[in-house]
């Protein structure tokens, strides 16, 4: 035992979901000390099949920590969150919370397009269990960080998907919080709202809140928390600082995907139609596939090869680019013009050693006309993983291109701009 | 648990507005609509109870259609939130899934907003007994104790069958049916006193029988409620309530994963 109190104390969590219908369905509904008796008197009929969507973890985060949780579709990150939020039991295990907690777990639900914003305000303030005394001298204050005064009395019905989001964010943030859950939220706004809350969420973390943050933007991971959990089927597989557990997890990704790595007509149409806008252009030039090399974990040499018919078109371009986990183009290229003969044809293209830093990229490709017009466009949504073995972690948080530096002592002298 | 109730008490409010506010928007008659049902099932029942199979009030004086309608409008409010209550735990899954909050929130929301249906529809009934000349009695300012009971009942209840009713749905599908039967065996369209004696045991096990006979005493006939229809339609609310309640808690962790 810490003499420090957790804000965040999970030990051992367990959650357990039935499989199946018939009596397991009853016994869900049977009260727990009517259960165990029957469980006790007829143990074998009794039994039911479970299968474990969190497996015996434990979180611990001491007040104004910043915590990070990673893993695939369906690890267990929401479920883990939820058993903090408290809206299911663990199975087994415990759970305790030091102070408020407010969850930010889905920001469209608790939400009601019929009412106004205002309304929807109260509401949503009222279903974090504060009143509409409470609420109404932070109403401007909400309004304004959403950016939508003049929508107040609007139905909610009115507004777009952004502005939902920013009146859920900015909520949350007027509430006095002691410890946040923040699930995948940020994706959903503009970018500029985005920084303006990763800049709340520095300001609340300076102020001593806790924070225990899911996404699968690992950049804004990176940026946001000092700690992470990497968790898979529910289990623990490793937890440190955020720098580290992310080179592990995307070196996991990395073989997960090793396989699948070449992106045929087919595979493609099925991201495509999956994941919404992942090609693009002004047509007259069609991408027939990209495949892409095996890396080398240290991000050396990397051979891509892009096959197109351009039927229409006597010369073309070949635009390369990588796209980090926030979603920023962080490094690209350009083929000289290619002289098209028969209308098809392919481009092969070996890239120097990638200056980025550890994390996962995105390869996107386009094929433009000599206009400079982008004629098709494909970002491909299986990244590359680039490691960061042997590299220190410090300054993973001060950006993405790996900058070939060198460093010397400097002679003693005073301080410097 | 009720310490943490308290602390939403703001979201029940907000819930009943939210409700009472979305019901009647577009619509043309409005709140009327609290009042129209149970004079509509009035006009039925006296044409088909009164003329044509002659039921009667058993009080000189007291009217047939003011004799059902004292009944008729505590057992609006007992339908209405039995039909709107036991669904909504279900019927709220995506705030149950993903937010912490206590759930007898949305059951208690859903009585909350009968309660204020009812309280139109009373507007309603006091109109018709100053209309139809019987006047209301000085006994009718008994009627927030009986309500007051009646919410103990409605609230057990509801507790109750919004729960069973996120592991079986076989619940919400049957509570028309239910409600249906449960009127023609409550004795709202004819009196307790016409029922032979051979079922009268029957019929008191129902907690609603007690009931509307209370409100008829004090709203229709201008007795004090009697004693001996009290105690037991107290005992059985309080003890429904109780039940309600441990049912309600003791399973509605499990609400997130099951629904």
């Amino acid at each position: 035992m810490s003499s420090e109190r957790l804000a965040i104390d999970v030990r051992g969590v367990t959650k357990a979901y039935r499989i199946g219908v018939g009596r397991a369905r009853v016994r869900e509904a049977l009260p727990p000390p009517i259960d165990r008796a029957v469980a006790r008197a007829f143990p074998r009929w009794w039994r039911r099949d479970t299968f474990n969507a969190l497996d015996g973890v434990s979180i611990e985060a001491p007040p104004g920590s910043s915590v990070a949780i990673v893993g695939h579709n369906g690890a267990g990150k929401t479920t883990i969150l939820k058993v903090i939020a408290g809206v299911t039991a663990p199975t087994t295990g415990s759970v305790s919370v030091s102070g408020r907690i407010a969850a930010l777990i889905d920001v469209l639900v608790g939400f009601h397009p019929d009412l106004t914003g205002r309304e929807n305000i109260y509401l949503l303030g009222a279903i974090q269990g504060y009143g509409r005394k409470e609420m109404a001298p932070r109403l401007e204050r909400i309004m304004d960080f959403a950016e939508v005064h003049d929508l107040a009395d609007t139905p909610l019905k009115r507004y777009s998907a952004g502005m939902v989001t920013r009146i859920a964010f900015a909520t949350i943030a007027a509430l006095d919080v002691d410890v946040l859950l923040v699930d995948e939220v940020l994706a959903v706004g503009d970018a500029a709202f985005q920084r303006k809350c990763v800049r709340w969420l520095e300001g609340y973390r300076a102020q001593g809140g806790t924070l225990l943050f899911v996404s699968h933007n690992l950049g804004l991971v990176r940026s946001m928390t000092d700690q992470a959990i990497w968790i898979d089927h529910g289990k623990v597989m490793e937890k440190g600082p955020t720098g580290d557990v992310l080179a592990s997890y995307g070196q996991s990704m990395e073989r997960r995907d090793a396989e699948s790595r070449t992106f045929g007509k087919g595979q493609l149409r099925r991201a495509f139609a999956s994941r919404g806008l992942h090609r693009w252009g002004a047509g007259g030039a069609r991408l027939l596939g990209v495949k892409v090399g095996e890396p080398s974990l240290d991000g050396a040499a990397l051979n891509i090869t892009v096959s197109f018919e351009a039927p229409d078109l006597d010369e073309a371009i070949i635009c390369l680019g990588f796209v980090d986990e926030s979603g920023h183009e962080v490094a690209a290229t350009e083929s000289p013009t290619l002289a098209l003969a028969e209308g098809n044809g392919s481009a092969d293209c070996q890239v120097a050693p990638l200056p980025l830093r550890a994390g996962l990229y995105f390869p996107t490709v386009g094929i433009l006309s000599t206009d400079g017009i982008v004629r098709d466009r494909w970002q491909l949504d299986r990244p590359i993983a680039i490691d960061g073995t042997g590299e220190p972690a410090f300054s993973a948080a001060f950006g993405v291109v790996a900058l070939a530096s060198e460093w010397r002592r400097a002679p003693k002298s005073g301080p410097s701009e | 648990m009720l310490h943490r109730l308290w602390t939403y008490r703001d979201l029940v409010v907000s819930l009943i507005r939210r409700q009472f506010q979305l019901r009647y928007r577009q619509s043309l008659v409005g709140i009327s609509w609290a009042i129209f049902p149970p004079l509509a099932s009035l006009l039925v029942a006296t044409v088909v109870f009164h003329e044509v199979i002659g039921v009667q009030s058993p009080k000189a004086g007291v009217s047939y259609p003011l004799f059902t309608l004292a009944a008729l409008t505590p057992w609006t409010f007992f339908a209405n939130s039995l039909t709107s209550g036991v669904p909504s735990i279900v019927g709220s899954m995506q705030m149950v899934t993903r937010l912490p909050f206590p759930r007898a929130v949305i059951p208690l929301s859903m009585i909350g907003t009968s309660l204020l249906d009812l309280g139109i529809a009373s507007v309603g009934f006091v109109v018709f007994a100053i209309v139809t000349g019987s006047g209301i009695p000085l006994t009718a300012l008994w009627f927030p104790a009986l309500l007051a009971l009646e919410v103990i009942l409605v609230i057990g209840v509801v507790l109750l069958g919004s729960a069973i009713n996120v592991f079986a749905r076989d619940v919400r599908l049957a509570i028309p049916l239910l409600t249906q039967l449960w009127l023609f065996l409550t004795p709202v369209m004819y009196s307790l006193e016409s029922v032979p004696d051979s079922l009268r045991p029957l019929y008191l096990i129902n907690p609603m029988t007690g009931l509307v006979e209370l409100f008829r005493q004090v709203l229709a006939y201008g007795q004090a409620p009697s004693l001996d229809l009290v105690v037991p339609a107290l005992a059985g609310a309080v003890a429904l309530l109780l039940v309600g309640f441990w049912y309600f808690t003791a399973i509605e962790d499990r609400f997130a994963d099951v629904i």
